[in-house]
Protein backbone atom coordinates (compact mmCIF):
# COMPACT_ATOMS: atom_id res chain seq x y z
CA UNK A 1 0.00 0.00 0.00
CA UNK A 2 2.56 2.67 0.86
CA UNK A 3 4.72 1.58 -2.13
CA UNK A 4 1.74 2.19 -4.29
CA UNK A 5 1.71 5.58 -2.77
CA UNK A 6 5.41 6.47 -3.45
CA UNK A 7 4.82 5.40 -6.50
CA UNK A 8 1.94 7.51 -7.03
CA UNK A 9 3.94 10.72 -5.44
CA UNK A 10 6.95 9.99 -8.05
CA UNK A 11 4.60 10.29 -10.75
CA UNK A 12 3.15 12.97 -10.02
CA UNK A 13 6.93 14.49 -9.41
CA UNK A 14 7.80 13.57 -12.76
CA UNK A 15 4.85 14.79 -14.45
CA UNK A 16 5.21 17.89 -12.35
CA UNK A 17 9.03 18.45 -13.35
CA UNK A 18 7.59 17.07 -17.43
CA UNK A 19 5.26 19.97 -17.00
CA UNK A 20 7.69 22.68 -15.63
CA UNK A 21 9.89 22.05 -18.46
CA UNK A 22 7.53 22.52 -20.91
CA UNK A 23 6.37 25.56 -19.53
CA UNK A 24 9.85 26.62 -19.25
CA UNK A 25 10.47 25.96 -23.08
CA UNK A 26 7.79 27.88 -24.72
CA UNK A 27 8.54 30.77 -22.28
CA UNK A 28 12.07 30.66 -23.29
CA UNK A 29 11.11 30.00 -26.98
CA UNK A 30 8.68 32.89 -26.99
CA UNK A 31 10.87 35.30 -25.08
CA UNK A 32 13.66 34.96 -27.72
CA UNK A 33 10.70 36.26 -30.67
CA UNK A 34 9.50 38.92 -28.00
CA UNK A 35 12.03 42.03 -28.99
CA UNK A 36 9.30 42.95 -30.99
CA UNK A 37 5.34 43.03 -30.60
CA UNK A 38 2.66 42.89 -32.64
CA UNK A 39 0.18 45.88 -32.60
CA UNK A 40 -2.67 47.15 -34.63
CA UNK A 41 -2.26 49.29 -37.15
CA UNK A 42 -4.28 51.11 -40.40
CA UNK A 43 -3.32 50.38 -44.28
CA UNK A 44 -3.53 53.48 -45.53
CA UNK A 45 -3.62 51.89 -49.18
CA UNK A 46 -6.24 50.43 -48.18
CA UNK A 47 -8.13 52.47 -45.75
CA UNK A 48 -11.05 54.32 -48.09
CA UNK A 49 -10.67 57.41 -46.40
CA UNK A 50 -6.93 57.61 -46.92
CA UNK A 51 -6.83 55.84 -50.70
CA UNK A 52 -6.27 57.46 -53.61
CA UNK A 53 -8.96 57.48 -55.85
CA UNK A 54 -11.94 57.12 -53.94
CA UNK A 55 -13.17 60.31 -53.95
CA UNK A 56 -16.50 62.04 -53.78
CA UNK A 57 -17.85 59.25 -51.51
CA UNK A 58 -19.06 59.71 -47.89
CA UNK A 59 -16.13 59.03 -45.35
CA UNK A 60 -15.84 55.82 -43.52
CA UNK A 61 -16.18 56.51 -39.72
CA UNK A 62 -16.30 53.22 -38.57
CA UNK A 63 -12.95 53.86 -36.76
CA UNK A 64 -14.79 56.53 -34.18
CA UNK A 65 -18.24 54.39 -33.97
CA UNK A 66 -16.52 50.84 -33.46
CA UNK A 67 -13.92 51.18 -31.14
CA UNK A 68 -14.21 49.11 -27.49
CA UNK A 69 -13.28 52.83 -25.72
CA UNK A 70 -15.25 55.40 -25.37
CA UNK A 71 -12.94 57.60 -27.34
CA UNK A 72 -11.24 55.88 -29.91
CA UNK A 73 -7.81 54.75 -30.31
CA UNK A 74 -7.76 56.09 -33.16
CA UNK A 75 -6.54 59.65 -34.29
CA UNK A 76 -6.01 61.91 -37.10
CA UNK A 77 -2.55 62.86 -37.22
CA UNK A 78 -1.32 65.87 -39.53
CA UNK A 79 2.18 64.99 -41.34
CA UNK A 80 3.60 68.96 -41.11
CA UNK A 81 5.72 68.26 -43.75
CA UNK A 82 3.35 67.57 -46.62
CA UNK A 83 0.58 70.16 -45.22
CA UNK A 84 0.37 72.96 -47.68
CA UNK A 85 -0.68 75.20 -44.90
CA UNK A 86 -3.64 76.86 -47.22
CA UNK A 87 -5.79 79.78 -46.88
CA UNK A 88 -8.65 77.50 -47.25
CA UNK A 89 -7.98 74.22 -46.27
CA UNK A 90 -10.42 71.87 -47.54
CA UNK A 91 -9.85 69.49 -44.44
CA UNK A 92 -10.61 72.18 -42.30
CA UNK A 93 -13.45 74.29 -43.64
CA UNK A 94 -16.03 72.54 -45.50
CA UNK A 95 -15.82 74.69 -48.58
CA UNK A 96 -19.42 73.66 -50.42
CA UNK A 97 -21.10 75.40 -47.74
CA UNK A 98 -22.23 78.89 -48.09
CA UNK A 99 -19.37 81.99 -47.57
CA UNK A 100 -19.78 83.74 -44.40
CA UNK A 101 -19.67 87.43 -43.76
CA UNK A 102 -15.49 87.22 -43.79
CA UNK A 103 -14.99 85.42 -47.38
CA UNK A 104 -14.21 81.93 -46.13
CA UNK A 105 -16.51 79.03 -46.17
CA UNK A 106 -19.18 78.89 -43.17
CA UNK A 107 -19.00 75.67 -41.98
CA UNK A 108 -16.16 73.08 -40.67
CA UNK A 109 -15.31 69.81 -41.40
CA UNK A 110 -14.56 68.58 -38.13
CA UNK A 111 -17.52 67.34 -36.54
CA UNK A 112 -16.21 67.84 -33.03
CA UNK A 113 -13.84 71.20 -33.86
CA UNK A 114 -10.84 69.43 -33.14
CA UNK A 115 -8.67 70.28 -35.90
CA UNK A 116 -6.47 74.24 -34.80
CA UNK A 117 -6.29 76.93 -37.03
CA UNK A 118 -3.59 79.77 -36.97
CA UNK A 119 -2.16 81.67 -39.26
CA UNK A 120 1.99 81.87 -39.62
CA UNK A 121 3.45 85.23 -38.92
CA UNK A 122 2.35 88.86 -39.66
CA UNK A 123 -1.13 88.70 -42.16
CA UNK A 124 -2.15 91.48 -44.45
CA UNK A 125 -5.38 92.85 -43.61
CA UNK A 126 -6.10 93.12 -46.93
CA UNK A 127 -4.73 90.31 -48.61
CA UNK A 128 -5.05 87.26 -45.49
CA UNK A 129 -5.36 84.75 -48.43
CA UNK A 130 -1.12 85.47 -49.02
CA UNK A 131 -0.12 83.52 -46.18
CA UNK A 132 0.33 80.21 -44.53
CA UNK A 133 -1.76 78.73 -41.92
CA UNK A 134 -0.95 76.16 -39.28
CA UNK A 135 -3.90 73.13 -39.18
CA UNK A 136 -3.20 71.19 -35.79
CA UNK A 137 -5.05 68.42 -34.32
CA UNK A 138 -6.44 68.00 -30.60
CA UNK A 139 -5.50 64.75 -29.92
CA UNK A 140 -8.10 65.33 -26.88
CA UNK A 141 -11.21 66.12 -29.00
CA UNK A 142 -10.66 63.77 -32.12
CA UNK A 143 -12.27 60.63 -32.21
CA UNK A 144 -10.67 59.52 -35.78
CA UNK A 145 -13.90 59.86 -37.50
CA UNK A 146 -11.78 60.60 -40.75
CA UNK A 147 -13.69 63.54 -42.10
CA UNK A 148 -11.01 65.48 -42.56
CA UNK A 149 -8.33 62.78 -44.24
CA UNK A 150 -10.97 62.20 -47.04
CA UNK A 151 -11.30 65.75 -47.44
CA UNK A 152 -7.63 66.35 -47.40
CA UNK A 153 -6.24 63.97 -49.66
CA UNK A 154 -5.30 64.36 -53.61
CA UNK A 155 -6.80 66.28 -55.51
CA UNK A 156 -8.36 68.85 -53.59
CA UNK A 157 -5.63 68.34 -50.77
CA UNK A 158 -1.87 67.02 -50.36
CA UNK A 159 -2.82 63.92 -48.35
CA UNK A 160 -0.87 65.30 -45.16
CA UNK A 161 -3.52 63.76 -42.62
CA UNK A 162 -3.88 60.11 -41.96
CA UNK A 163 -5.33 57.92 -39.63
CA UNK A 164 -3.13 56.25 -37.24
CA UNK A 165 -3.97 53.89 -34.07
CA UNK A 166 -2.54 55.55 -31.24
CA UNK A 167 -1.16 52.31 -29.46
CA UNK A 168 -0.53 53.72 -26.03
CA UNK A 169 -4.15 54.16 -25.77
CA UNK A 170 -5.04 50.86 -28.07
CA UNK A 171 -6.09 48.46 -25.61
CA UNK A 172 -4.47 45.82 -28.00
CA UNK A 173 -7.87 43.74 -28.33
CA UNK A 174 -7.12 39.94 -29.61
CA UNK A 175 -10.69 40.62 -31.42
CA UNK A 176 -9.90 44.69 -32.55
CA UNK A 177 -13.62 45.68 -32.81
CA UNK A 178 -12.85 48.34 -35.91
CA UNK A 179 -10.77 45.41 -37.82
CA UNK A 180 -13.76 42.99 -37.41
CA UNK A 181 -15.90 45.58 -39.39
CA UNK A 182 -13.91 47.45 -41.37
CA UNK A 183 -15.09 47.38 -45.16
CA UNK A 184 -11.71 47.49 -46.29
CA UNK A 185 -9.72 45.14 -44.23
CA UNK A 186 -7.40 47.83 -43.97
CA UNK A 187 -6.53 46.91 -40.33
CA UNK A 188 -4.15 43.96 -39.47
CA UNK A 189 -1.20 43.83 -36.48
CA UNK A 190 2.11 44.80 -37.64
CA UNK A 191 5.07 44.75 -35.69
CA UNK A 192 5.24 47.81 -33.22
CA UNK A 193 8.29 49.39 -30.67
CA UNK A 194 7.46 48.61 -27.08
CA UNK A 195 8.93 50.57 -24.27
CA UNK B 1 -3.61 67.46 -62.61
CA UNK B 2 -5.39 70.19 -64.72
CA UNK B 3 -8.29 67.87 -65.41
CA UNK B 4 -8.76 66.81 -62.27
CA UNK B 5 -8.78 69.75 -60.26
CA UNK B 6 -11.45 70.96 -63.23
CA UNK B 7 -13.42 67.98 -62.26
CA UNK B 8 -13.52 68.53 -58.45
CA UNK B 9 -14.63 71.85 -59.18
CA UNK B 10 -17.59 71.02 -61.16
CA UNK B 11 -18.50 68.07 -59.09
CA UNK B 12 -18.08 70.25 -56.24
CA UNK B 13 -20.26 73.08 -57.40
CA UNK B 14 -23.07 70.57 -59.09
CA UNK B 15 -23.02 69.14 -55.65
CA UNK B 16 -23.72 72.46 -54.04
CA UNK B 17 -27.76 73.62 -53.73
CA UNK B 18 -28.23 76.30 -56.29
CA UNK B 19 -28.93 79.29 -54.32
CA UNK B 20 -26.23 78.97 -51.53
CA UNK B 21 -23.16 81.32 -52.49
CA UNK B 22 -19.79 79.09 -52.19
CA UNK B 23 -16.25 79.62 -52.58
CA UNK B 24 -14.74 78.71 -56.04
CA UNK B 25 -12.06 75.90 -54.60
CA UNK B 26 -8.54 75.11 -56.21
CA UNK B 27 -5.70 73.81 -54.05
CA UNK B 28 -3.69 76.75 -53.82
CA UNK B 29 -0.49 74.72 -53.98
CA UNK B 30 1.15 71.61 -55.34
CA UNK B 31 3.62 70.88 -52.68
CA UNK B 32 3.78 72.06 -49.04
CA UNK B 33 5.93 74.68 -48.19
CA UNK B 34 8.64 74.17 -46.46
CA UNK B 35 9.79 76.19 -43.27
CA UNK B 36 12.52 78.46 -44.92
CA UNK B 37 9.45 79.27 -47.93
CA UNK B 38 7.31 79.99 -44.94
CA UNK B 39 10.05 82.04 -43.51
CA UNK B 40 9.54 84.40 -40.13
CA UNK B 41 11.43 81.75 -37.92
CA UNK B 42 8.64 79.25 -38.39
CA UNK B 43 9.33 75.98 -36.70
CA UNK B 44 7.03 73.29 -37.89
CA UNK B 45 5.60 71.42 -35.03
CA UNK B 46 6.31 67.96 -34.11
CA UNK B 47 4.21 65.28 -36.06
CA UNK B 48 2.25 63.27 -33.70
CA UNK B 49 3.65 59.89 -33.80
CA UNK B 50 1.94 57.01 -32.02
CA UNK B 51 3.19 56.55 -28.91
CA UNK B 52 4.71 52.92 -28.00
CA UNK B 53 2.63 51.46 -25.45
CA UNK B 54 3.43 52.19 -22.00
CA UNK B 55 5.51 49.58 -19.90
CA UNK B 56 4.26 50.06 -16.49
CA UNK B 57 0.53 49.13 -16.78
CA UNK B 58 1.98 45.94 -18.26
CA UNK B 59 4.12 45.36 -15.69
CA UNK B 60 1.75 46.44 -13.12
CA UNK B 61 -0.76 43.95 -14.33
CA UNK B 62 2.10 40.74 -14.09
CA UNK B 63 3.28 41.97 -10.74
CA UNK B 64 -0.39 41.76 -9.85
CA UNK B 65 -1.10 38.69 -11.07
CA UNK B 66 1.71 37.18 -9.11
CA UNK B 67 0.56 38.42 -5.89
CA UNK B 68 -3.44 37.77 -6.43
CA UNK B 69 -2.07 34.61 -6.92
CA UNK B 70 0.41 34.28 -4.27
CA UNK B 71 -2.30 35.24 -1.82
CA UNK B 72 -5.33 33.15 -3.35
CA UNK B 73 -3.02 30.42 -2.59
CA UNK B 74 -2.05 31.38 0.95
CA UNK B 75 -5.93 31.95 1.67
CA UNK B 76 -6.83 28.78 0.62
CA UNK B 77 -4.28 26.36 1.51
CA UNK B 78 -2.92 28.11 4.86
CA UNK B 79 -5.37 30.62 6.12
CA UNK B 80 -8.51 28.30 5.03
CA UNK B 81 -11.03 30.70 5.08
CA UNK B 82 -13.99 31.30 3.04
CA UNK B 83 -14.38 35.28 4.09
CA UNK B 84 -10.96 36.49 2.68
CA UNK B 85 -11.13 34.39 -0.69
CA UNK B 86 -14.19 36.60 -1.09
CA UNK B 87 -12.31 39.83 -0.68
CA UNK B 88 -9.85 38.89 -2.80
CA UNK B 89 -12.27 38.13 -5.56
CA UNK B 90 -14.26 41.47 -5.18
CA UNK B 91 -10.98 42.93 -5.88
CA UNK B 92 -10.05 41.13 -8.75
CA UNK B 93 -13.45 41.67 -10.32
CA UNK B 94 -13.21 45.28 -9.91
CA UNK B 95 -9.29 45.53 -10.94
CA UNK B 96 -8.98 42.92 -13.77
CA UNK B 97 -12.86 43.09 -14.59
CA UNK B 98 -13.88 46.76 -14.39
CA UNK B 99 -10.90 48.55 -14.17
CA UNK B 100 -8.41 46.93 -16.63
CA UNK B 101 -11.91 45.98 -18.75
CA UNK B 102 -10.57 42.07 -18.81
CA UNK B 103 -7.74 42.39 -21.16
CA UNK B 104 -4.74 41.15 -20.90
CA UNK B 105 -6.06 37.71 -19.66
CA UNK B 106 -4.77 34.68 -19.45
CA UNK B 107 -7.77 32.81 -21.27
CA UNK B 108 -7.48 34.60 -24.46
CA UNK B 109 -3.51 34.60 -24.08
CA UNK B 110 -3.85 31.00 -25.33
CA UNK B 111 -4.50 31.91 -28.81
CA UNK B 112 -1.99 34.31 -28.74
CA UNK B 113 0.59 31.85 -27.35
CA UNK B 114 -0.40 29.12 -30.02
CA UNK B 115 0.37 31.94 -33.11
CA UNK B 116 3.19 32.80 -31.95
CA UNK B 117 4.41 29.38 -31.38
CA UNK B 118 3.15 28.43 -35.05
CA UNK B 119 3.71 31.55 -37.27
CA UNK B 120 7.34 32.95 -37.36
CA UNK B 121 6.26 36.24 -38.35
CA UNK B 122 4.12 36.85 -35.17
CA UNK B 123 5.34 37.88 -31.37
CA UNK B 124 3.80 38.32 -28.27
CA UNK B 125 5.25 40.53 -25.97
CA UNK B 126 6.90 39.85 -22.70
CA UNK B 127 3.84 40.48 -20.38
CA UNK B 128 1.56 38.09 -22.27
CA UNK B 129 3.62 35.23 -21.68
CA UNK B 130 4.32 36.12 -18.35
CA UNK B 131 0.27 36.35 -17.88
CA UNK B 132 0.02 33.12 -19.62
CA UNK B 133 2.25 30.90 -17.83
CA UNK B 134 1.84 32.18 -14.22
CA UNK B 135 -1.32 30.56 -13.65
CA UNK B 136 -0.36 27.43 -14.91
CA UNK B 137 3.26 27.55 -12.75
CA UNK B 138 0.25 28.26 -10.06
CA UNK B 139 -1.75 25.32 -10.72
CA UNK B 140 1.48 22.91 -11.05
CA UNK B 141 2.01 23.93 -7.24
CA UNK B 142 -0.97 24.95 -5.54
CA UNK B 143 -3.49 23.62 -7.51
CA UNK B 144 -6.32 26.03 -9.59
CA UNK B 145 -6.00 29.44 -7.95
CA UNK B 146 -6.38 31.10 -10.26
CA UNK B 147 -10.00 30.19 -10.71
CA UNK B 148 -10.12 30.52 -6.78
CA UNK B 149 -11.32 34.65 -7.59
CA UNK B 150 -8.38 35.96 -9.45
CA UNK B 151 -9.69 35.34 -12.64
CA UNK B 152 -12.34 37.99 -13.44
CA UNK B 153 -14.44 35.56 -15.78
CA UNK B 154 -14.86 33.22 -12.70
CA UNK B 155 -14.85 35.61 -10.27
CA UNK B 156 -17.89 37.49 -11.42
CA UNK B 157 -19.67 34.18 -11.21
CA UNK B 158 -18.18 33.02 -8.13
CA UNK B 159 -20.03 36.03 -6.70
CA UNK B 160 -23.40 35.12 -8.71
CA UNK B 161 -23.38 31.51 -6.98
CA UNK B 162 -25.68 32.29 -4.44
CA UNK B 163 -28.50 28.98 -4.88
CA UNK B 164 -26.66 26.64 -6.39
CA UNK B 165 -28.25 23.30 -7.03
CA UNK B 166 -26.28 19.79 -7.18
CA UNK B 167 -25.47 19.02 -10.76
CA UNK B 168 -25.53 15.11 -11.37
CA UNK B 169 -21.96 14.19 -11.58
CA UNK B 170 -22.07 11.84 -14.73
CA UNK B 171 -23.91 15.36 -16.80
CA UNK B 172 -21.22 17.42 -15.14
CA UNK B 173 -18.38 15.29 -16.15
CA UNK B 174 -19.87 14.99 -19.67
CA UNK B 175 -20.10 18.26 -20.42
CA UNK B 176 -16.67 19.46 -19.11
CA UNK B 177 -15.67 17.78 -22.45
CA UNK B 178 -17.04 20.90 -23.92
CA UNK B 179 -13.97 22.52 -22.46
CA UNK B 180 -11.30 20.78 -24.35
CA UNK B 181 -13.62 21.02 -27.37
CA UNK B 182 -13.58 24.97 -27.57
CA UNK B 183 -9.79 24.68 -26.57
CA UNK B 184 -9.49 22.81 -29.79
CA UNK B 185 -11.39 24.89 -31.83
CA UNK B 186 -9.79 27.93 -30.39
CA UNK B 187 -6.44 26.99 -31.42
CA UNK B 188 -7.59 25.44 -34.77
CA UNK B 189 -8.85 29.10 -35.84
CA UNK B 190 -6.30 30.54 -34.02
CA UNK B 191 -3.55 28.97 -36.29
CA UNK B 192 -4.58 30.08 -39.58
CA UNK B 193 -3.09 32.39 -41.91
CA UNK B 194 -3.23 35.86 -40.89
CA UNK B 195 -6.16 36.51 -43.06
CA UNK B 196 -8.27 33.66 -41.74
CA UNK B 197 -7.63 33.88 -38.25
CA UNK B 198 -10.03 34.47 -35.71
CA UNK B 199 -9.96 34.75 -31.88
CA UNK B 200 -12.59 32.87 -31.03
CA UNK B 201 -12.17 32.91 -27.30
CA UNK B 202 -12.29 36.79 -27.12
CA UNK B 203 -14.67 37.13 -29.99
CA UNK B 204 -17.12 35.03 -27.81
CA UNK B 205 -15.97 36.12 -24.51
CA UNK B 206 -19.25 36.48 -22.81
CA UNK B 207 -18.54 38.56 -19.74
CA UNK B 208 -16.00 40.83 -21.10
CA UNK B 209 -18.78 43.21 -22.68
CA UNK B 210 -20.23 43.51 -19.44
CA UNK B 211 -17.40 44.74 -18.17
CA UNK B 212 -16.85 46.97 -20.47
CA UNK B 213 -20.35 48.30 -20.86
CA UNK B 214 -20.07 47.81 -24.71
CA UNK B 215 -20.54 44.64 -26.86
CA UNK B 216 -22.33 43.31 -29.16
CA UNK B 217 -26.40 42.48 -28.09
CA UNK B 218 -26.42 38.91 -28.72
CA UNK B 219 -23.42 38.43 -26.41
CA UNK B 220 -24.22 40.85 -23.79
CA UNK B 221 -27.20 38.68 -23.11
CA UNK B 222 -25.44 35.64 -23.46
CA UNK B 223 -23.26 36.72 -20.59
CA UNK B 224 -25.91 38.26 -18.78
CA UNK B 225 -27.75 34.84 -19.02
CA UNK B 226 -24.37 32.73 -18.10
CA UNK B 227 -24.58 35.22 -14.86
CA UNK B 228 -28.29 34.32 -14.03
CA UNK B 229 -27.88 30.64 -14.80
CA UNK B 230 -24.91 31.03 -12.60
CA UNK B 231 -27.39 31.86 -9.25
CA UNK B 232 -28.76 28.42 -9.51
CA UNK B 233 -25.78 26.63 -11.55
CA UNK B 234 -22.28 27.52 -10.11
CA UNK B 235 -20.17 29.03 -12.61
CA UNK B 236 -21.13 27.45 -15.54
CA UNK B 237 -18.75 29.23 -17.55
CA UNK B 238 -15.81 27.74 -15.80
CA UNK B 239 -16.84 24.33 -15.36
CA UNK B 240 -18.14 23.12 -18.68
CA UNK B 241 -16.88 26.16 -21.59
CA UNK B 242 -13.23 27.57 -20.70
CA UNK B 243 -10.82 26.36 -22.52
CA UNK B 244 -7.78 27.84 -20.16
CA UNK B 245 -10.01 25.77 -17.17
CA UNK B 246 -9.18 23.01 -19.16
CA UNK B 247 -5.22 23.39 -19.32
CA UNK B 248 -5.62 24.46 -15.60
CA UNK B 249 -7.22 21.40 -14.29
CA UNK B 250 -4.69 18.99 -16.13
CA UNK B 251 -1.81 20.98 -14.56
CA UNK B 252 -3.41 20.99 -11.57
CA UNK B 253 -3.86 17.07 -10.92
CA UNK B 254 -0.04 17.32 -10.45
CA UNK B 255 -0.33 20.22 -8.44
CA UNK B 256 2.44 20.20 -5.66
CA UNK B 257 0.09 21.12 -2.80
CA UNK B 258 -3.59 21.97 -3.20
CA UNK B 259 -7.08 22.83 -1.89
CA UNK B 260 -7.35 19.77 0.51
CA UNK B 261 -10.19 19.00 3.27
CA UNK B 262 -7.95 17.23 6.04
CA UNK B 263 -9.32 14.98 8.45
CA UNK B 264 -7.12 16.33 10.80
CA UNK B 265 -7.63 20.18 10.43
CA UNK B 266 -11.46 19.51 9.64
CA UNK B 267 -13.88 17.54 10.81
CA UNK B 268 -14.68 14.85 7.93
CA UNK B 269 -18.13 14.81 8.28
CA UNK B 270 -18.98 14.93 5.10
CA UNK B 271 -21.30 18.47 6.00
CA UNK B 272 -18.84 20.22 3.06
CA UNK B 273 -20.52 17.62 0.51
CA UNK B 274 -23.53 19.97 -0.10
CA UNK B 275 -21.47 23.07 0.71
CA UNK B 276 -19.44 22.73 -2.60
CA UNK B 277 -21.76 23.81 -6.10
CA UNK B 278 -19.38 22.91 -8.10
CA UNK B 279 -19.06 18.89 -7.55
CA UNK B 280 -15.67 18.92 -6.67
CA UNK B 281 -15.88 17.27 -3.02
CA UNK B 282 -16.01 13.71 -3.45
CA UNK B 283 -15.82 10.86 -0.58
CA UNK B 284 -15.36 13.86 1.70
CA UNK B 285 -11.92 15.08 -0.10
CA UNK B 286 -11.90 17.70 -2.13
CA UNK B 287 -11.46 16.65 -6.30
CA UNK B 288 -7.84 19.10 -7.45
CA UNK B 289 -9.08 18.97 -10.97
CA UNK B 290 -12.37 20.64 -10.56
CA UNK B 291 -12.22 22.46 -7.31
CA UNK B 292 -12.10 26.35 -7.58
CA UNK B 293 -10.39 26.60 -4.12
CA UNK B 294 -13.47 28.92 -3.47
CA UNK B 295 -13.61 27.77 0.46
CA UNK B 296 -17.35 27.48 0.58
CA UNK B 297 -16.58 23.67 2.59
CA UNK B 298 -14.53 25.95 5.19
CA UNK B 299 -17.56 27.83 5.62
CA UNK B 300 -19.46 24.75 6.35
CA UNK B 301 -16.92 23.11 8.49
CA UNK B 302 -17.92 22.71 11.96
CA UNK B 303 -14.57 22.78 13.41
CA UNK B 304 -13.39 25.67 11.00
CA UNK B 305 -16.67 27.61 12.63
CA UNK B 306 -15.87 26.57 16.26
CA UNK B 307 -12.15 27.63 15.75
CA UNK B 308 -13.07 30.83 14.12
CA UNK B 309 -15.39 31.97 16.84
CA UNK B 310 -12.63 30.93 19.59
CA UNK B 311 -9.76 33.16 17.70
CA UNK B 312 -10.49 34.59 14.42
Amino acid sequence: MSGGHTRRELLGHAARGLALTGLGGVTGVLFLKAHATNAWAIDAGRCVNSRLGAFGIDACQRCATDCVLSLSAVRAVNEFSRCGRCYVCPAYFKITSAVGPDGLPSERVCPRDAIKREAIGWIDPDDPANNFYEYSIDESLCNGCGLCVMECKEPAGLGSIRLEVRHDVCLDCNRCSIAAVCPEDAYDRLPSPVT
Amino acid sequence: MRGSLLAIVILILAAAPAAAQQIDYSRPVDVAPSEETIGEGYVAPDVQRPLPRGGFWQVADVVLLAVALGVAAWLALRRRQRGWLVALTVACVAYFGFYREGCVCPIGSTQNVAVALVDPGYAVPYYVVAIFVLPLVAALFFGRVFCAGVCPLGAIQELMALKPVDVPRRLDAALGWLRWVYLGLALYYAVQPAVDRDFLICRLDPFVGLFRFTGPAWLLMVGGLFLVAGIFVGRPYCRWLCPYGALLSAFSRYAWRSFSITPDRELDCGLCEHACPYGAIEERRAVRTSCFACGRCYGSCPVQRASQTVAP
